[in-house]
C-alpha cells in the first residue's frame, strides 16, 4: 500500500523540553490513524511540525514520498488544536477564503456546509457560533479542497455527547469515501470506534504502533454469574482459569491460553450450573493504553 | 502575486474596522488638503478684523508648481492613520491565530507576507492617486496663471511620496510582526520619531557632531521624513530644498527593503 505519510527520526524541543523525541510514523493509504497520548504528550506539536507550522529541531518528514513544501499542505485538510476563523467573517466567507488559499474550487463549499449540517447558518457571523458548529465548520474547511488526507486533532474536544455522535458519524462517512484520516484524540472509545491503526505517544516518545484489531488479541476475560452459592470455589477448580475477579457480584475469569468461553461453559455444566450470565470480554484499547503508558521501559 | 493580494482584501472587505480606518483616512486627508486655501482666506479675514493684513496672493499654497510639493508634504502626516490599520491587520492574525491556519491551508510564510506587503503597496498607490486628483482639481481652480513650462517642475515628489507611505507601512507591518500585540505595537509606533529622537540626541550631543552629524540621515524614520522637506519656510523667503535628493531615495528604500527583510525573517523563525 501507498505510503502517505512517513517520519524520520522527527525531533522537537522547546528550551530544555523535549515535546517530540525521534519520532518514526509511518501512515499507509486508506488507513484512519489514530494518534493517543495522554495531554501534552506531543501529538500537536507533531501535527504542527507536519502542517509546516511548528519548525523541527531535527529529523525529517515528507508526504507522499516526498519532502514537504506549501503545496503538498493544499492537498492536506486539516484542523489543529481548535478551530481557527476570522470571527467577523461569515462562515461562507471564511470558506471562501479556505478555498482561495487552497486553490479549491468555489463550488465545493455549498457541498462541505451540507456535510456538516451549517448550510442554514452560513451566513451568519464565526463568533455567533456554538463550539459544535465551530468544530463542525472546521471539518467542512479541511474537507474544502476535497483533500487526499485529513488531520483532525481533538475533533470533539468539548462537545456534548450529541455533538461527539454528529462527528464521530461525520468522520465516519470521510473514512467510508477512502480518504485516509489521522486522528489525534485522547478519547480512547473514539479511536476505538473509528480507527484502524493507531500509535500511543508519551512524552513525546512513540510507545505502540499497530492496527487497533490487534488490541485484545491473545487474552480473553470470561464474565461468569450463576445461582450458586460457591461459584468463586467451583471456578478455581476450571483447568483453564488464570486469575479470578469478582465484581459487582460477577466473576472475571482471566482464560489461559488455548481455553475460551465455551470451555468454561460445558464445565459449569457438567457441573449441574447453569451460568446466568455468560460473556467475553476483549481486552479495552483503554486497559492496552493504559498498559502501554505504565510500562516505562518499553519503546518502540 | 494578484491572487495573494485578493486574498488578504477578502480578509479586509468584510472587516467594519478596515472601513472606518480607510474612510477616516482618505476623508481627512481629502478635506485637508483641498480645504488649505479655504482656511488661508478664513485667516486672512480675522487678520484683517485684527487690523493685521494677509495678502493671500504672496502664498501661492495651491499654485503650480508649488502646490505638489505642499498638498504632499501635508498628506504624509496622515500616514500613521494608515499605519495603525496596516497593525491592526497583522497583530489581528496572531491574536485569532489564523496565520497559524493560513499556513496549514497551503500559504507559505513569504506569501503570507507578500500578501500584506501588496496590500501596503495598494494603500499606498491610493494615497498617491487620491492626492495627485486633488492637487490637480484645487490646482486648476487657484493657479492665477498656468505656466506650462513650469506645470510639472516638483511632481517627482509624487514618487518620493509613494516610497515614504510604503516604507512608513513596511516598517509598521515589522513592528507589528515582531510584537505581536496590537496595542504594544501601536503605542511603539507612536513613540517611534520621538524615540528615534532621543537616541540621536544622545549620540550627536557631543562636540563631535560637526564631524559625525551627517549620520543622521541614515536613521530609518529621519530617512522617510527627508524624502519630503517641508516647503512652508520658502513663503518666509528662505531657501529650501525643492527638490528629492536621490541620496535620500536611496537610503529610505534600502530601509524599506530591511524592515520586510527583518519581517520575513522573524516570521520564517518563529513557531506559530
Amino acid at each position: 500500500m501507498e505510503t502517505v505519510l512517513s517520519t524520520q527520526k522527527l525531533t522537537k524541543n522547546f528550551g530544555k523540553l523535549c515535546a517530540v523525541n525521534n519520532l518514526d510514523l509511518e501512515v499507509k493509504r486508506g488507513q484512519v490513524f489514530g494518534m493517543l497520548g495522554p495531554n501534552g504528550s506531543g501529538k500537536t506539536t507533531t501535527l504542527g511540525m507536519l502542517m509546516g507550522v511548528v519548525n523541527p529541531t531535527s529529523g525529517s518528514f515528507s508526504w507522499f514520498g516526498e519532502a514537504a513544501t506549501h503545496l503538498t499542505r493544499k492537498k492536506i485538510g486539516a484542523v489543529l488544536e481548535h478551530p481557527i476563523f476570522y470571527p467577523y467573517l461569515s462562515g461562507q466567507k471564511n470558506l471562501e477564503l479556505n478555498a482561495m488559499i487552497k486553490g479549491a474550487d468555489p463550488n465545493n463549499i455549498s457541498r462541505v456546509l451540507e456535510t456538516v449540517e451549517l448550510t442554514a447558518r452560513k451566513d451568519d457571523k464565526y463568533r455567533t457560533y456554538s463550539l459544535g458548529m465551530k468544530q463542525r465548520l472546521a471539518i467542512a474547511s479541511a474537507l474544502v479542497s476535497d483533500p487526499i488526507i485529513l488531520i483532525l486533532d481533538e475533533p470533539t474536544n468539548g462537545l456534548d455527547p450529541m455533538g461527539i455522535a454528529e462527528i464521530r458519524e461525520i468522520i465516519k462517512k470521510i473514512a467510508a469515501d477512502g480518504k485516509t484520516i489521522i486522528l489525534a484524540s485522547h478519547l480512547l472509545d473514539e479511536v476505538q470506534k473509528v480507527c484502524t491503526h493507531f500509535a500511543v505517544l508519551k512524552r513525546g516518545s512513540l510507545m505502540h504502533i499497530g492496527p487497533v484489531d490487534d488490541v485484545g488479541k491473545g487474552e480473553e476475560v470470561v464474565e461468569v454469574q450463576a445461582y450458586h452459592d460457591d461459584l468463586g470455589v467451583l471456578l478455581q477448580e476450571f483447568l483453564g482459569s488464570g486469575s479470578i475477579k469478582k465484581e459487582n457480584g460477577i466473576f472475571q475469569v482471566m482464560m489461559k491460553d488455548g481455553y475460551h468461553s465455551k470451555d468454561l461453559n460445558r464445565f459449569l455444566f457438567d457441573k449441574g450450573i447453569v451460568a446466568s450470565h455468560l460473556i467475553t470480554r476483549k481486552k479495552s484499547l483503554e486497559k492496552q493504553f493504559l498498559e502501554i503508558l505504565s510500562d516505562t521501559s518499553h519503546k518502540v | 502575486m494578484l491572487h495573494l493580494l485578493k486574498i488578504d482584501l477578502k480578509k479586509m472587505t468584510s472587516y467594519r474596522t478596515f472601513w472606518v480606518i480607510c474612510g477616516l483616512y482618505f476623508l481627512t486627508l481629502g478635506f485637508t488638503t483641498a480645504s488649505g486655501m479655504e482656511i488661508l482666506k478664513w485667516l486672512a479675514s480675522k487678520g484683517a478684523e485684527f487690523g493685521a493684513s494677509i495678502n493671500i496672493n504672496r502664498v501661492p499654497l495651491y499654485h503650480f508648481p508649488d502646490i505638489w510639493q505642499n498638498l504632499i508634504w501635508i498628506s504624509g502626516l496622515f500616514k500613521i492613520v494608515l499605519a495603525v490599520m496596516v497593525v491592526i491587520s497583522i497583530t489581528n492574525e496572531y491574536q485569532y491565530r489564523t496565520l497559524r491556519q493560513n499556513i496549514i491551508d497551503g500559504l507559505s510564510r513569504w506569501e503570507f507576507l507578500e500578501s500584506k506587503i501588496l496590500t501596503n503597496v495598494l494603500l499606498s498607490l491610493m494615497s498617491v492617486a487620491m492626492i495627485l486628483s486633488i492637487a490637480l482639481v484645487t490646482g486648476f481652480i487657484y493657479t492665477p496663471k498656468i505656466e506650462w513650462d513650469y506645470f510639472l517642475v516638483g511632481s517627482e515628489f509624487f514618487l518620493a511620496y509613494f516610497i515614504e507611505i510604503f516604507a512608513f507601512l513596511s516598517y509598521a507591518l515589522m513592528l507589528g510582526i515582531l510584537v505581536q500585540r496590537s496595542g504594544l505595537t501601536i503605542v511603539l509606533l507612536m513613540l517611534s520619531h520621538m524615540i528615534e529622537a532621543i537616541i540621536k540626541l544622545n549620540i550627536f550631543r557631543s562636540s563631535f557632531e560637526d564631524q559625525i552629524g551627517w549620520l543622521k540621515q541614515f536613521f530609518p524614520l529621519e530617512s522617510i521624513t527627508n524624502l519630503v522637506p517641508l516647503p512652508f519656510a520658502r513663503y518666509a523667503f528662505q531657501e529650501i530644498q525643492d527638490y528629492v535628493a536621490l541620496g535620500a531615495v536611496a537610503i529610505a528604500l534600502a530601509w524599506t527593503v530591511l524592515f520586510n527583510y527583518f519581517a520575513y525573517l522573524k516570521l520564517r523563525k518563529s513557531d506559530i
